[in-house]
């Protein structure tokens, strides 16, 4: 992936997790990885298109989900429900937009997708052919992995 | 019956050729060379165009077709062997020869289908090394028919690898890596190493991440001979710094820094005309990205005309975040100058050279989606590699190169069987046999 790429998405996530949810937020260490990878539970992705192609998956367990969700609308939701997931659904269109934006500002041109939801048990994801950047988030709510696998138009 | 045959003979006499008519093949053109296929794998001919595109798929793939109700992937040939091929309009037909290989189904698209010609298999002639544009693994033989010479590929060969997910190749390979890593230690054993030469390799190994193989063997024979007369007695390596010092020689001139402009003159030197319009090079390890900057220049000099695109990648992310935006202390060679402008910051390249180079955070163990290379600079790099990486990513190149390709080391390493050095040896450049 391209070194431009790298940053906007960081920082992005770090400021809008740090927004939304009002509390101390952590990156962990970048990584890269091609292996087909287990999803937590929730999955958001979000796709993209234009100068290049590729996908933002946005995952995290379901406890996170249900706090992260019960932050951002000041209300205690215990299922996971429509409102749960349209807000975890919202959260990744904000970062995955936030970065688009300011690769725009750079000169990148890309397009979103509309974002969708996975969730479920045991579900894994497998796209051998992509590299993926991990980008490992710590909230108080708890882990979320931002899994970005871009690529040049070629 | 005996009339029959007897007119059969008669048409082989007329032919002059007195063989046997036992194989026949479709014959097409490419790029306006004659070419031939089994006809037992030509299922049918067809004309059709307006392929639905595949998103993600190999270049050379067109698209999807849809024969009667079967889905078939359409593959375009002369994009597959990087001839040039004339880009026609939209809902122009091709000309598709539909081939059926085990149960599959595949649409090749080809400029024209010329006609089907019997001939004998004992007329079939093995290819020539020399055979210029299409790899020679995949030519089954040349034959002579009617004063016109074809090349009868091997659609099987072409095929089979790309279709069954490369299964039967890394078998092969397999094999050949075992013979390989066989023969190293017994070649060692003939020239008289001992023990302590597997020791020290061991420890550049647990110390350093160096693994020496036949990439690095010549050099690392010769820089342990050095190493035991100049420490009689005790040469053993146990720690980094003593596995640093046996290295020392081991890195190519102007590691993480700007080629020096007698090495930019160099690798010029060596680098093979080329007259075509795109010159994709691949910088895999490229570090903080001082070498990158430095190929760029050299070949923006050495391919004035073409448009050049570097993809450099390194998997150590603090070293390559910072090469997009690099900025140069002032006392740089003087052959950058004309490319550097001042910045807020200090020197760094302009815009135009800039364009041309794209910085990766990647893997190389992971699959690198790149387009046919002209150029690989690889310096240095496949010696930080285990073994069995080093082979694989020696195959990925192979198969990434064009048939011109060149593929260029660090000073001290060598790919091994299979590549030629080019030049005189001041710059570690070689191309594929």
């Amino acid at each position: 992936m391209r070194v431009e790429y790298i940053n906007p998405f960081v920082e992005s996530a770090f400021n809008v997790l740090k927004e939304v949810l009002q509390g101390d937020v952590h990156r962990g260490e970048l990584y890269l990885k091609s292996t087909s990878m287990p999803v937590m539970g929730v999955a958001a992705i979000v796709g993209l298109a234009g100068d290049v192609e590729g996908r933002v998956l946005f995952d995290m367990d379901k406890p996170t989900a249900l706090k992260i969700a019960s932050a951002m609308n000041g209300e205690e939701l215990n299922s996971l429900d429509d409102l749960v997931k349209a807000t975890i659904t919202e959260l990744a269109n904000m970062i995955t937009a936030q970065s688009v934006t300011k690769l725009h500002d750079l000169g990148f041109r890309f397009d979103l997708t509309p974002p969708a939801i996975f969730t479920g048990e045991n579900m894994e994801i497998s796209d051998h052919d992509v590299e993926a950047l991990i980008v490992p988030m710590q909230t108080p709510q708890g882990k979320i992995e931002i899994n970005v696998a871009i690529r040049e138009r070629s | 019956m005996a009339q029959v045959e007897a007119a059969v003979q008669a048409t082989e006499a007329k032919k002059g050729s007195g063989d046997k008519v036992d194989f026949k093949m479709i014959t097409f053109s490419l790029a306006g060379k004659e070419y031939g296929i089994d006809i037992m794998s030509v299922k049918e001919i067809a004309k059709a165009g307006r392929f639905t595109y595949v998103p993600n798929a190999a270049p050379f793939v067109r698209g999807v077709y849809n024969l009667r109700g079967d889905i078939i992937s359409v593959i375009d040939l002369r994009t597959f062997f990087h001839l040039p091929a004339e880009r026609k309009a939209e809902d122009a037909l091709e000309s598709l020869l539909i081939l059926r290989i085990d149960e599959h189904v595949f649409g090749v698209i080809v400029d024209a289908i010329d006609k089907v010609v019997g001939i004998s298999s004992a007329g079939i002639q093995p290819p020539h090394p020399i055979f210029g544009d299409i790899n020679v693994k995949y030519i089954k033989g040349i034959v002579e028919n009617s004063g016109k010479l074809y090349i009868i590929l091997d659609v099987e060969k072409i095929f089979a690898p790309a279709r069954e997910e490369e299964e039967p190749r890394p078998e092969v390979l397999k094999v050949a890596k075992a013979a390989a890593m066989e023969e190293a230690p017994r070649s060692a054993a003939r020239e008289g190493e001992d023990m302590a030469a597997s020791f020290i390799r061991e420890a550049l190994a647990a110390l350093k991440g160096f693994h020496v193989s036949t990439v690095n063997e010549t050099w690392f024979n010769r820089r342990h001979s050095e190493w035991k007369a100049s420490k009689p007695g005790d040469a053993q390596i146990r720690e980094a710094g003593e596995a640093e010092a046996f290295l020392q020689d081991f890195w190519s001139p102007s590691s993480g820094a700007l080629w020096e402009a007698d090495f930019v003159e160099a690798v010029k030197q060596v680098l093979p005309d080329n007259e075509s319009k795109n010159i994709n090079v691949w910088n895999p390890g490229c570090g903080k990205g001082h070498e990158t900057w430095s190929l760029s220049i050299a070949l923006k000099q050495r391919y004035p005309e073409a448009r050049v695109k570097v993809w450099a990648n390194d998997s150590d992310l603090l070293a390559i975040s910072m090469a997009p935006n690099m900025v140069f202390p002032d006392n740089l060679p003087e052959i950058y100058g004309p490319y550097l402008s001042r910045g807020r910051n200090g020197l760094s390249f302009i815009q135009q050279v800039r364009d041309s180079v794209f910085f990766e955070f990647h893997d190389v163990l992971n699959a690198s989606p790149l387009p046919p290379l002209d150029l690989i600079v690889c310096r240095d790099l496949l010696s930080l590699l285990s073994v069995s990486d080093q082979n694989r990513l020696l195959d990925d190149f192979g198969d990434k190169l064009k048939p011109s390709g060149v593929l260029l080391l660090g000073a001290n390493e060598r790919p091994g069987p299979g590549w030629s050095l080019l030049g005189s040896g001041t710059v570690s450049a070689y191309r594929k046999e």
